[in-house]
């Protein structure tokens, strides 16, 4: 998209104006809220991400928590945030998908923003990731319409792959998690949650398949017992799903039924706990630290899952 | 090429696909430079018949030109996803030479167990050889960037789909 373009769409939001902007959307806006303004809240959040140390909540608005979860500071998006991605090996940067269409990038942990829409469909962005090994790859999902990629860092896109086929029917991913292990194609997984449950594509996009035990094949041929297998429940949606770059093996997962975690990719889920989950994030450092939304409320463990506290608001 | 035995496709692989012995090079072919399938230096006969066989039995779906079915990325009514291009456009130099000859043998569902394609295994249908040249034929329709990464994820395979 030409500037000209950018400005008339945007018209507070280009980086000639980079000066309005950080006082605009930034320092100014970072004013403590009291936590009794949104206490019992968390059942509204749709995306929860880590920026390094820093939470991020998207509600209505964008909360980050500088205290694991204390207190928190409201943020000025260019629109209603649905899905929230980062990446350790650059700090700062965040993608949010927006609700009115369009993927909204932050080299600033959040205090402003950018545009990122060239070649992306009108439409809800629902479900957003970020390359694991590279931070200018991001990847969209378009809902009603297919995932999308981009190679610079979220100026232009361009359709990857249609939506995933799960029970006889395309469905839309709800989230979407670049899982750092191989795939034997010269690349790595994206693993996406649907309404019908998880499914994952290769990032050369050839084609969306099952999670299977990678030696699930020999063990067909051989008529060996075949390896161990405990799926997520069948037909259940997964909302949220996250992947910790310090071991990408570990995966958790938000479901109706609770928070689900695998150590091994994907293949053996044990679930951690018991109330309806929407929203969960992993610490880029620690896969042990996790942040979700649990029962309505934002919940961080320490422990993997294992036990849980409340945070004073999100 | 030279015989291809059996043993490069070492456990299921050699379960599903069995051995295939590629034609006997005669003393005055030569090798493709920096063409080889699984392992084996290519000679321009491989590829005047894996051309062929190409267009015989892969043109119809894949296209002509290698181009793929128009608007590929698309998902079809059936829900079934249209052919890709067989050239540095699609995603064919992605897998291993391994994986391409197990996919073109025993259908898209033999590297995905339960997937439902409208890719034909070709199992009795092309030899063992004819599978190996029409191949041959594809990566060497690529450019180096394409054939260089497919050739590291060749080297890479270690027999897992
Ligand atoms: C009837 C149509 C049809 C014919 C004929 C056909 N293919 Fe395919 N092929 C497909 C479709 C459709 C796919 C995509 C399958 C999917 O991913 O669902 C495919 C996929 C493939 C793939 C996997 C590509 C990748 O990157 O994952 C290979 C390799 C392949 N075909 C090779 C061949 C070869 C070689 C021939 C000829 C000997 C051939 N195909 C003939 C329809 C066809």
């Amino acid at each position: 998209m030409g500037e000209s373009k950018l400005r008339s769409v945007y018209p507070t939001l280009l980086p000639t104006r980079r000066a309005f902007l950080s006082s605009a959307l930034g320092v100014s806006a970072y004013v403590l809220l009291p936590d009794l303004a949104r206490a019992g809240s968390g059942g509204g959040i749709r995306a929860l991400a880590f920026d390094g140390d820093v939470l991020l909540a998207a509600e209505a608005t964008l909360n980050v928590s500088e205290d694991n979860g204390g207190t928190w500071a409201e943020r000025t998006t260019p629109g209603k945030v649905l899905a929230m991605a980062t990446n350790p090996d650059r700090p700062g940067l965040v993608a949010a998908g927006l609700e009115k269409g369009g993927v909204a990038l932050s080299a600033d942990g959040s205090a402003t923003w950018r545009i990122g829409n060239a070649g992306l469909p009108d439409g809800e962005v629902n479900a957003l990731a970020i390359a694991s090994r590279n931070p200018d790859l991001i990847y969209a999902a378009v809902r009603g319409d297919g995932l999308y990629k981009s190679e610079d860092a979220g100026e232009t896109w361009t359709l990857a792959m249609d939506r995933p086929w799960l029970k006889e029917a395309e469905r839309d991913p709800l989230t979407l998690a670049s899982v750092d292990l191989e795939t034997g194609m010269g690349g790595i997984w994206i693993y996406a949650g649907t309404e019908m449950g998880l499914t994952r594509v290769p990032d050369c996009f050839c084609r969306w398949q099952d999670v299977q035990p990678g030696n699930a094949m020999d063990a067909l041929v051989s008529g060996d017992a075949p390896p161990p297998e405990n799926p997520l429940p069948d037909g259940e949606p997964v909302q949220s799903l996250a992947s910790s770059p310090s071991a990408p093996e570990r995966l958790y997962a938000a479901l109706p039924s609770g928070i689900w975690t695998s150590a091994d990719g994907g293949v053996v889920w044990t679930q951690v706990a018991l109330s309806a989950a929407t929203a969960i994030a992993v610490h880029p450092r620690d896969e042990t630290y996790i942040a979700a939304v649990i029962g309505g409320t934002l919940k961080l463990s320490r422990d993997g899952g294992k036990s849980w506290t409340a945070t004073a608001a999100g | 090429m030279r015989p291809i035995a059996g043993m490069f496709l070492a456990g299921i692989a050699t379960a599903v696909i069995g051995s295939f012995v590629l034609a006997q090079a005669s003393p005055d072919e030569t090798a493709i430079e920096g063409l080889t399938f699984l392992g084996e230096p290519v000679s321009e006969d491989d590829l005047i018949a894996g051309k062929q066989i190409y267009a015989e039995s892969c043109a119809s779906c894949h296209g002509e030109n290698l181009e793929g079915q128009p608007d590929w990325r698309r998902r079809l009514d059936n829900g079934r996803m249209p052919a890709p291009p067989h050239d540095e456009t699609g995603h064919t130099w992605h897998h291993s030479d391994r994986n391409l000859f197990i996919v073109t043998k025993g259908g898209v569902q033999a590297v995905v167990p339960g997937y439902e394609s409208d890719m034909p295994a070709f199992e009795g249908i092309l030899t063992d050889d004819e599978i190996a040249e029409v191949l041959a034929y594809i990566k060497s329709t690529w450019p180096e960037r394409q054939r260089e990464f497919q050739a590291e994820v060749s080297a890479n395979d270690r027999g897992g789909l």
